[in-house]
């Protein structure tokens, strides 16, 4: 077996060992290499940040424990930057797991002690809505018809942040997080074509291309595109945290993944090459 | 220092099960499969039966009787797993492909089709510099030969001169598509990046 | 008159037609009713989440049951035990917010394994780079063009070397991917609304299941 027949051939166990050493390695070094923003971040961080005090946004956790690692970290970022503007967050889950993330999210804000903020008078979780694109029909339609009580089981009626709130026409803003397509497209249906609604929306960055016409067209106006858009957004708001550290990691990961791409490509071409002859 | 916390020990332990997969399948990986699997549909359960109490079941408590209807043909749901009496099932599935099937293709319209021609439309194709213009022509010939491409009745469309233009939508198509799967490297290891910091930082506390 | 299949496929029809009134009229009275069916299906849909762990509950207690395939029905066991003791506890702790014991369960066993089971395609991903993403030929290495180029300028060391690299993945993210996904989104769309309208006529009636 020639030298690139081997190089073609390489075990998956070495293979998979040189990619868990490839994310390991720099999380015990990290590196403290730049970030560059993106403009689909840098729009959304603008959007945010155009709007007035007391603006109310609509906030869907649409993701579980398979987006927490990129997008929770993001999530936390853009609750950072809401709960500093004084904006009043209307948050509800369309993803099963939104209940769960929630208080995940919340420790790593602590709106109470960092801003002053009250339950209830500057953000509500009315927890999980089943149905998806059904649920978005319901809160933007009419919220107190479908909502009675809050996640914690409080009757919404009581609350200061929900009094001048009926439907969609009373949201400032629609923004999402999430690891569906279904809730990503969902929220420009429901919202923008519908209501008309100004919406942002976090997804994976995998999701980036498929959303991206969305944002090109306007009916997004911004877009936080995985741990990239969440790294993006920590560094903006200025409150640093797994994203960016995440983003330091990637670099040899990365890497590694281009040289495996050189080395299957150039083996398999000297391999033919020398297969020809 | 390790952590004490019992609960990060267990979490680190099935971060580590579920990652052997990768290298081999084994019998640790299937314990945590199965774990994950039953621990997956409890939730679904908890949550579903959250959500009809919260807004099923307070509607009856609040008078509307009519939601009694609602959770009939909600247990009706579960006949699909009767040999005999699994038509029972296709009521209230009806009513939720009918109401989701409307729900989506009415804004998809607006969203998917009009929004979108109507942006290709608007742009102008002569930009204030060449390197505008550069980006709004292939803007323009990649969304319009891509459309081309998913034309199928027609099989004179893909033959001769003019199958160049589904020719190059699926050229452009590919280029978008090498993009995408560029991200989804990025993706996939920002995730597990993640699992990785958890384990150094909370449960092995070495950063 | 099947009225096992006929009646179904009238209620998608009228459903559907409510639904799609609501959004094109502005007749109040079709508001009113969708107001209903969406709340309806909200409690519909949380029905609908319990229909997985009932069809968990029969093939795991069939494989228990008949003891079938060695040690494979411990496993079974397992999971139902795991089953049976989350939904106890999710259902009977915590009225709204999730119980403390519910939480910590999340926390220890969900959490991980779902962000690991989701995230651990990255190997394979990786794995997959090396065996597959071969410029074999000009389709290929049009693929493999951008998806380099994309890494590259993804990986935040190059950037940080020579920032071009940053704005070509930036660029390709302009015009090219704008350009290709409009024309799939528009084929999306097509393919949507029209298998959308088949469903409500009756033409596609899969999910009616077996005859």
């Amino acid at each position: 077996m020639s030298i690139w027949e081997k190089l073609t051939e390489l075990p998956r166990e070495i293979v998979m060992t040189l990619v868990l050493l490839s994310i390991i390695v720099p999380a015990l070094n990290p590196l403290g290499l730049p970030l560059m923003t993106g403009q689909m971040s840098q729009d959304w961080y603008d959007t945010v940040d155009a709007l007035p005090a007391d603006s109310v946004v609509l906030f869907d956790i649409g993701y579980g424990s398979g987006g927490y690692p990129s997008l929770g970290p993001g999530n936390i970022a853009a609750f950072h930057q809401m709960f500093n503007k004084d904006l009043k967050i209307v948050i509800m889950a369309t993803a099963l797991e939104g209940t769960l993330m929630y208080p995940l999210v919340m420790a790593g804000v602590n709106p109470e002690s960092n801003y002053g903020a009250v339950y209830g008078e500057d953000y509500v979780f009315i927890g999980y809505v089943a149905g998806t694109q059904t649920a978005m029909a319901g809160v933007l339609g009419d919220l107190h018809d479908l909502v009675t009580n809050d996640y914690l089981g409080n009757p919404i009626s009581g609350m200061s942040i929900l009094d001048d709130v009926a439907g969609a026409d009373d949201f400032d803003l629609v923004a999402y997080v999430t690891t569906s397509g279904d809730i990503a497209e969902g929220w420009v249906y429901q919202a923008y074509s519908q209501y008309n609604c100004d919406v942002i929306g976090g997804t994976l960055s995998m999701m980036t291309t498929s959303i991206k016409p969305y944002y090109d067209s306007g009916q997004l106006l911004g877009i936080m595109d995985g741990i990239k858009g969440a790294a993006d957004l920590e560094f903006l708001t200025g409150h640093p945290g797994d994203a960016i550290v995440s983003s330091d990691i990637l670099t040899f990961s990365q890497a590694l993944v281009l040289i495996f791409i050189a080395v299957g490509n150039i083996s398999f071409f000297m391999t033919r090459k020398g297969g020809g002859n | 220092m390790v952590s004490m916390d019992v609960s990060i020990w267990i979490a680190a332990f099935f971060t580590i099960a579920a990652t052997s997969y990768a290298f081999r399948d084994n019998v640790v990986f299937k314990f945590a499969e199965y774990t994950f699997i039953g621990v997956a549909a409890a939730h679904q359960i908890v949550m579903g039966v959250k959500n009809i109490r919260d807004y099923g079941w307070t509607k009856i408590m609040e008078g509307q009787i009519i939601y009694v209807i609602v959770f009939v043909l909600g247990i009706l749901l579960y006949a699909r797993f009767h040999r005999e009496y699994y038509w029972l099932y296709r009521f209230p599935i009806a009513f939720l492909v009918g109401n989701g099937v409307g729900i989506s293709i009415r804004a998809a319209i607006h969203s998917d089709f009009i929004v979108q021609i109507m942006e290709t439309a608007r742009t102008p194709l002569i930009a204030g510099d060449a390197m505008g213009t550069i980006n709004a022509l292939i803007t323009f010939v990649g969304a319009v030969t891509a459309i081309f491409h998913f034309i199928f009745t027609q099989e004179k469309l893909h033959q001769g001169t003019v199958g160049w233009i589904p020719k190059i939508g699926r050229w452009m198509m590919l280029l978008a598509f090498g993009a995408s799967f560029g991200n989804t490297i990025m993706s996939r290891f920002g995730m597990y990046q993640g699992r990785i910091i958890f384990l150094l930082r909370d449960w092995l506390q070495v950063i | 008159m099947d009225y096992k299949r006929d009646i179904p496929l009238a209620i998608t029809f009228l459903v559907g037609i409510i639904a799609i009134g609501d959004y094109y009229t502005g007749i109040e009275a079709v508001t009113q009713t969708f107001n209903v069916i969406k709340n309806w299906g909200i409690v519909l849909q949380g029905f609908a989440l319990g229909l997985g762990a009932v069809n968990l509950l029969r093939v795991h207690g069939k494989r228990i049951s008949e003891r079938r395939g060695g040690t494979d029905w411990y496993f079974s066991a397992w999971l139902l035990l795991m089953l049976a003791v989350h939904i106890i506890l999710g259902l009977v702790t915590g009225r709204y917010e999730q119980g403390e014991t519910y939480s910590w369960l999340y926390n220890a066993i969900y959490l991980p394994l779902g962000s690991t089971m989701y995230s651990s395609l990255a190997f394979y991903m990786a794995y997959g780079a090396y065996k597959v993403l071969r410029a074999r030929n000009f389709d290929a290495a049009l693929l493999f063009i951008t998806a380099v180029l994309v890494i590259i300028g993804n990986t935040p060391m190059f950037p940080a070397i020579y920032p071009g690299f940053f704005h070509m993945r930036e660029w390709i993210f302009g015009p090219i991917v704008s350009g290709a996904y409009r024309g799939v989104r528009i084929g999306i769309g097509i393919g949507a609304v029209v298998l959308g309208i088949k469903t409500l006529i009756g033409m596609e009636t899969g999910y009616l299941g077996r005859r």
